[in-house]
């Protein structure tokens, strides 16, 4: 099995955490506990409670959030969520393997430029890159001008304010997410180890699926883990580009924090929805097939 | 008031960067976003030395929120009026001391005493404004005189709308004849099935910045905020105002002190600068509401006061109340609608 993270070596058996080891992990306890255990335990505390008439949390004990949680309607629209995050996951890692791999495979000088490329985005705002996004999908913005000089529409495709235009936007926004993990495992990849499965008679696709994916594997699962998770959260892009026209999981909790003020509502939300996301996780981390098979 | 996203991002920055100083010397403003000139805050800090932060939100239920939260301190806030009302009812507010207030004697008495704060003990009038109609009259040639004309199959795909649950509530009570503080369930009920049809003709939801979608020619009709209409008139006289036959609300915008505030004596200097004639006037230049103030506006432009979305001829009277439990509702039900589209 390959964790995602990279494990502690086990081969001393029985070697147990000295002083040291714990005055160096810490600051890193410290941090979780400050921003993660805490605000998860704030989070789990209020999904039990209720609001008042203007907003505010009363500490009285009640499971109803969760109740209206399995409501038809917003089990639909977390069902939307996963879908538009799966296809968004799913282009990801179709584009991102490719440029990943071929990105490991150069040699060092053009690597980091090409790294540097991948991470440039980074450096402008996310929100004014999606706006940039709203002038090349508009009616008479940049894409629809270039399909029509090119001769490839006769009149003007309405690309903003549909799902595609959602898709696009989280697309665009999270293959880097997708590209960096791989490509830290594909640069690992010992190339012998490709050839000698060549040597050995298997064909190019063999060699990909038998050898190639599943050295790689760690660098996709992280990949598929850090796109799916903040696409399904994700309310900003559906905004901006999509017209807010369906409601999105993340566009449900953030209305119950800052529109219907219902903090317990939206906390019990938070709650499944993180629960949903520790599943899911465990079965990326399961031990996939052809490592089962492998002899010990 | 057009909420914008970019703005807080800088906004963020800003608030980060000016955490270090002593106490004392700043005011910690809470508003809308694009609602407030830069060049008013300047102003004020040039003149008394006093260093605004500004932090926005972009709508009065956020306000409310981030203010209940309690985790800032916020000394001017500027919330619509029936936020104001469920903050005073609250003991959320502190009441003003207005010695240090001269210049509301500017502000025109119809704006005043109005059912939110009806002793005009908490607040002082910003800005005010209604929702109504922007028709681009060169691609919509019929006459829209209302939200029924609006909503028609025909213009499906072609109309934005504020990404707002209590105005879409309103637009479907006023078609009923329903008041829009009758927020009762069994009303709620009978907007639902109006408005279920009309959602499904609407191509964007966005309260921050509905002009947006206008001036680049997605779509041709929206129900938006009366300052973004204005700023469309000024850019182009093509895009028509027209407050709905049907019935069409005004809101007020208004400046208070919540009660936890810390620098309450440069709070109330802060509103009354604000209230100048001269200072006013910068407010509208740069965000064309209705401004309630009657010293800056006489010495505001023709062109500025003959901007139809700014002034309209006769200016609605309804403005909303506290909307209390029944805005939990609201938001089910229109949740509900976008979810069924």
């Amino acid at each position: 099995m390959q964790p995602l993270l990279p494990s502690t070596p086990t081969s001393g058996g029985s070697r147990r955490p000295t002083v040291r080891a714990w005055v160096l992990l810490a600051p890193m306890l410290a941090w979780l506990l400050f921003f993660a255990v805490l605000p998860l335990g704030i989070l789990a505390a209020y999904s039990f409670c209720q609001r008042d008439d203007i907003g505010r949390i009363v500490f009285s004990f009640s499971a109803a959030n969760y109740a209206r949680v399995l409501d038809p309607g917003y089990l639909r629209i977390l069902g939307r969520s996963l879908a538009y995050a799966g296809a968004t996951t799913a282009i990801c890692l179709v584009m991102g393997y490719p440029a990943a791999f071929f990105i490991a495979r150069r040699d060092a000088r053009l690597r980091g430029r090409l790294l540097l490329l991948v991470m440039i985005p980074f450096w402008t705002s996310f929100l004014i890159r999606t706006y940039a996004w709203v002038q090349i999908l508009k009616g008479h913005g940049l894409l629809n001008a270039f399909l029509e000089s090119a001769r490839l529409i006769s009149s003007p495709v309405e690309w903003l304010y549909t799902p595609t235009a959602v898709i696009i936007g989280l697309v665009y926004s999270f293959l880097p997410f997708m590209i960096l993990p791989i490509y830290a495992s594909a640069e690992k990849l010992d190339r012998d180890l490709l050839e000698a499965a060549a040597d050995l008679g298997a064909g190019p696709l063999r060699v990909f699926s038998r050898v190639a994916i599943p050295l790689t594997w760690p660098g996709i699962a992280a990949g598929i883990v850090l796109v799916f998770v903040p696409a399904t959260g994700m309310f900003a892009v559906t905004d901006l580009l999509g017209g807010a026209q369906v409601p999105l999981i993340g566009n449900v909790i953030q209305n119950q924090f800052l529109q219907a003020r219902n903090w317990p509502f939206g906390a019990a939300l938070g709650v499944v929805f993180t629960v949903l996301f520790a599943l899911s996780y465990a079965l990326v981390q399961r031990t996939p097939r052809w490592e089962r098979s492998a002899p010990p | 008031m057009a909420r914008s996203w970019r703005i807080a991002a800088a906004v963020l920055l800003a608030s980060v960067a000016g955490g270090a100083s002593a106490a004392g010397d700043e005011v910690n403003l809470f508003a809308w976003s694009e609602y407030v000139p830069q060049g008013v805050l300047d102003g004020f800090t040039a003149e008394t030395g006093v260093r605004v932060n500004y932090e926005t939100f972009s709508s009065g239920e956020e306000m409310m929120a981030k203010l209940l939260s309690g985790g800032s301190s916020y000394d001017v806030v500027q919330p619509p009026d029936y936020i104001a009302e469920a903050l005073i009812q609250a003991g959320l507010l502190q009441e003003l001391d207005f010695r240090r207030i001269p210049h509301l004697g500017n502000i025109l008495p119809e704006f005043l005493h109005l059912p939110d704060d009806p002793m005009q003990k908490f607040t002082v009038p910003y800005m005010t404004g209604t929702v109504g109609i922007v028709v681009n009259t060169e691609a919509v040639r019929e006459p829209i005189r209302g939200y029924r004309d609006l909503f028609q199959p025909r213009h499906k795909g072609r109309i934005v709308v504020l990404n707002d649950n209590r105005e879409m509530i309103t637009w479907a009570l006023y078609t009923l004849g329903i008041p829009p503080n009758d927020l009762t369930a069994e009303n709620i009920a009978r907007a639902k099935p109006i408005l279920a049809d009309w959602l499904k003709l609407v191509r964007v939801f966005d309260s921050d910045s509905p002009k947006t979608s206008l001036l680049n020619g997605d779509v041709d009709l929206g129900i938006v905020w009366s300052g973004e209409a204005a700023i469309l008139y000024r850019e182009n006289p093509k895009f028509r105002y027209v407050l709905p036959a049907e019935g069409a609300h005004r809101f007020v915008d208004v400046l208070a002190i919540p009660a936890r505030a810390e620098h309450v004596a440069a709070a109330h200097r802060f509103i009354d600068y604000v209230l100048r004639p001269e200072v006013s006037k910068k407010i509208s230049d740069a965000f064309p509401y209705t401004n309630p103030n009657g010293a800056a506006r006489r010495l505001l432009s023709a062109e500025q006061l003959a901007n139809p979305a700014s002034y309209p001829a006769s200016s609605p009277r309804d403005t909303f109340r506290s909307a209390g439990k029944a805005s939990e509702l609201i938001d089910e039900v229109v949740t509900d609608l976008k979810n069924g589209r």
